[in-house]
């Protein structure tokens, strides 16, 4: 087979991972010496396709031959699929000429299991190997960890691989015994601990080998199974806690061609993912809890972001005042992110905060309107009720439908 | 009024400021022209201000943000700059702050800046050049801002000791594998090595960038608020973007399969222990009945 006909076949079948993060390496740089190939922590995406998805990393299987019959997943062995499969090699070759002509900043690489699990790791520790040892290839190479696999092929992963990841596939252990029959909870947190503590060694001692410095990284499909946020964003709180996941990813499921009756043939839910991704952000950088943004079931609001619903539900500890409020609390206020919350703390050092800074600073007015106090100004819908705000401030948004 | 021009160069305006803030000149009585242009009416004989003896402290971040800033095109670009620094200089420090009606400006333009120095790193394009003697790649790019001198450094710790070339129509560098050399404007031979691979297709990319597409998740508006459409036409990519757009649109969108795999011959895997009745080899008797391991 040709590797033009290769590439076609096992890019599709690498799509259904979300992601293609090139950032969290540490600096590396090939400038003055044989090799090619830097890191600079930041990531970049060289191109967005049509579905507005970042291409970082040339993205592929080794191979779609798979012994797995996971019921989501185009390339499980009862799907009639067209098989292919790369030689180590050929991806060494794709990888570096990809990256000369500046399309992509690295590699991740995956793989269906072909022979065994640990045959299936070795092969892929074998490219990581060719491009770090043969062609001193510096970029980034996230590798894809079969769960299954010997912890000691997990530990040589991780000496190639900027990041390794373990799927973790469906929230709830349930979903997986169904919809995965060959896959095991108890194997994939396994993966993710051998991968967290040999992290953990090298970096403890200096003069160990890097192991992964990237971190880890997961992946739930959103909307397979019958799962709701609320266990999806219990489930990515107790991974980050557990595991010091450096990202969990959410991929709404995509219909699949062949689509058995297990699992649904429907448009992906893109607008809850996207929530789940803005609650997911708030988990890591603001400081918020998952129990504080959505209860013991339930899903969140797909007209509102998760910041404003919680804020919303929580309207006595608004409006603030952002002349005295501690910047924890200002990064809390819908329509005010992270980095406005600094800047306003910087500037009232200099001077009272007024309205018209904000406008300046681009916060998003509407949304913050009725959560704050300025020193000339004080929001007159302090007083409406929380259901007409949200009223006012929802997104009206619209799921896409498939065909219309 | 004094009528000013630096080429848009930074140290020349840096030293004409520095001169006028000595000179006590206040941002209302100098303006900086785009390009030296004949003056209708001859110089006016500049007001005289009281000159200080006392040197000025311009901190240190302050005269980053200026540089950062002086990279954004724009006309009369620097008269911003030279009133920031006129009123730092003279205690009001919250003129470089974001929430400064000045600063704001200023920021707005570093982050324009910045993103235009991303967008080099991100959507520049390097054709090799394998029969070539002195090059190994060359690329052809059209910033918004002047940000190639300063962002270009960053493509020699990607390529190593590979030599390479970056043309655009306002200048252009090239490394020599050891060191990189900026000229402006951009001398021609340079550019007509840029110009004769601009638009040269690449196969295999194209097929990636078409297989790595989703159709059931089609989202233009996010595409083009990340890749801008002045940039599509550099990018090999550019041309087949209507193309899928359309092809999700008619229908490959019911799934997420790209087209080009579509029309090929599919293949069900069957396990050994299903093909033969009983002994299939061991390793997928270990795949088919997995002992519990962890903590499950």
């Amino acid at each position: 087979m040709e590797l033009i006909e290769k590439l076609t076949i096992l890019a599709d079948a690498a799509k259904y991972d979300a992601s293609c993060a090139s950032s969290g390496a540490p600096k590396r740089s090939s400038k003055g010496k044989d090799g090619i190939g830097a890191t600079n922590g930041m990531g970049i995406c060289h191109s967005y396709t049509p579905d507005g998805r970042c291409v970082s990393l040339l993205k592929i299987l080794l191979t779609n031959f798979c012994l797995y019959d996971c019921q989501y997943c185009v390339n499980r062995r009862s799907s009639d699929v067209p098989r292919a499969r790369f030689m180590p090699e050929e991806v060494v070759k794709l990888t570096l000429d990809f990256y000369q002509r500046n399309y992509v900043s690295g590699l991740f690489l995956s793989s269906g299991i072909i022979q065994s699990p640990d045959y299936t790791m070795e092969q892929l520790i074998r490219v990581a190997r060719l491009l770090r040892k043969e062609h001193q290839f510096r970029g980034y190479i996230h590798l894809k960890t079969i769960p299954e696999a010997d912890p000691a092929l997990i530990e040589e992963a991780g000496r190639y691989a900027d990041r390794l990841s373990v799927n973790i596939e469906l929230p709830s252990p349930d979903s997986l015994i169904r919809l995965a029959p060959e896959k095991q909870i108890g194997s994939i947190t396994g993966a993710m601990g051998t991968i967290d503590s040999a992290s953990n060694e090298s970096r403890a001692d200096k003069r160990a080998p890097k192991f992964a410095p990237g971190g880890q990284s997961t992946q739930m499909i959103v909307g397979a199974d019958a799962s709701d946020d609320s266990r999806i964003l219990h489930t990515a709180e107790s991974l980050y806690g557990d595991y010091r996941l450096r990202r969990v990813y959410y991929s709404a499921f995509s219909p699949i061609p062949n689509s058995p009756a297990s699992v649904p043939f429907q448009a992906p839910p893109l607008l809850r993912e996207h929530r789940l991704y803005q609650a997911d952000f708030l988990l890591r950088s603001y400081g918020f809890k998952a129990g504080e943004l959505i209860g013991a079931q339930g899903n969140l609001p797909l007209d509102i972001d998760p910041k404003l619903a919680w804020a919303l539900v929580n309207r006595a500890q608004f409006p603030v005042d952002l002349n005295l409020a501690e910047p924890a609390m200002i990064a809390r206020i819908p329509g005010i992110g992270i980095r406005t919350a600094q800047r306003i703390v910087s500037l009232r050092r200099l001077k009272r905060i007024r309205f018209e800074d904000l406008v300046r600073m681009r916060c998003v007015i509407d949304k913050a309107r009725p959560f704050i106090i300025t020193s000339d100004y004080r929001p007159r819908q302090d007083t409406v009720e929380s259901s007409q705000l949200r009223r006012q401030l929802s997104d009206q948004p619209a799921q896409m439908a498939l065909w219309a | 009024m004094q009528v000013l021009c630096c080429d848009d160069d930074f140290e020349c305006w840096r030293s004409q400021a520095r001169q006028l803030l000595a000179q006590n000149v206040p941002p209302h009585d100098v303006v900086w022209e785009d390009e030296r242009i004949p003056q209708l009416f001859a110089a006016e004989p500049a007001p005289a201000y009281a000159a200080t003896a006392s040197t000025h402290r311009v901190p240190a971040e302050l005269l980053g943000q200026l540089k950062s800033a002086a990279r954004y095109r724009t006309p009369g670009r620097w008269n911003l700059l030279y009133r920031i620094l006129w009123r730092v200089v003279r205690g009001e420090r919250q003129a470089m702050l974001a929430g400064d009606p000045d600063g704001s400006e200023m920021h707005r333009r570093i982050k324009s800046a910045s993103r235009e120095a991303h967008h080099l790193h991100a959507f520049l394009r390097f054709h090799p050049l394998p029969a070539d003697e002195q090059l190994d790649y060359v690329a052809w790019h059209e910033p918004a801002h002047d940000i190639l001198a300063s962002a270009s450094m960053h493509f020699a710790e990607r390529l190593g000791r590979q030599r390479w070339l970056i043309a655009t129509p306002r200048d252009g560098v090239w490394f020599d594998g050891k060191q990189l050399h900026y000229r402006q404007p951009c001398p021609p031979e340079w550019l007509a090595r840029a110009e004769a691979v601009r638009g040269k297709d690449d196969a295999l990319w194209e097929t990636y960038y078409a297989s790595i597409f989703n159709p059931a998740r089609l989202n233009r508006k996010v595409m083009q608020g990340h890749m801008p459409l002045r940039f599509w036409k550099g990018l090999t990519e550019g041309k087949l973007i209507p193309v899928l757009l359309s092809q999700a649109r008619a229908g490959s969108q019911k799934d997420g399969q790209a087209v080009g795999v579509a029309g090929k011959t599919g293949k069900v895997i069957r396990l050994m222990k299903d093909r033969v009745a009983a002994g299939g080899p061991a390793t997928t008797q270990a795949l088919s009945n997995h002992s519990s391991t962890g903590d499950s």
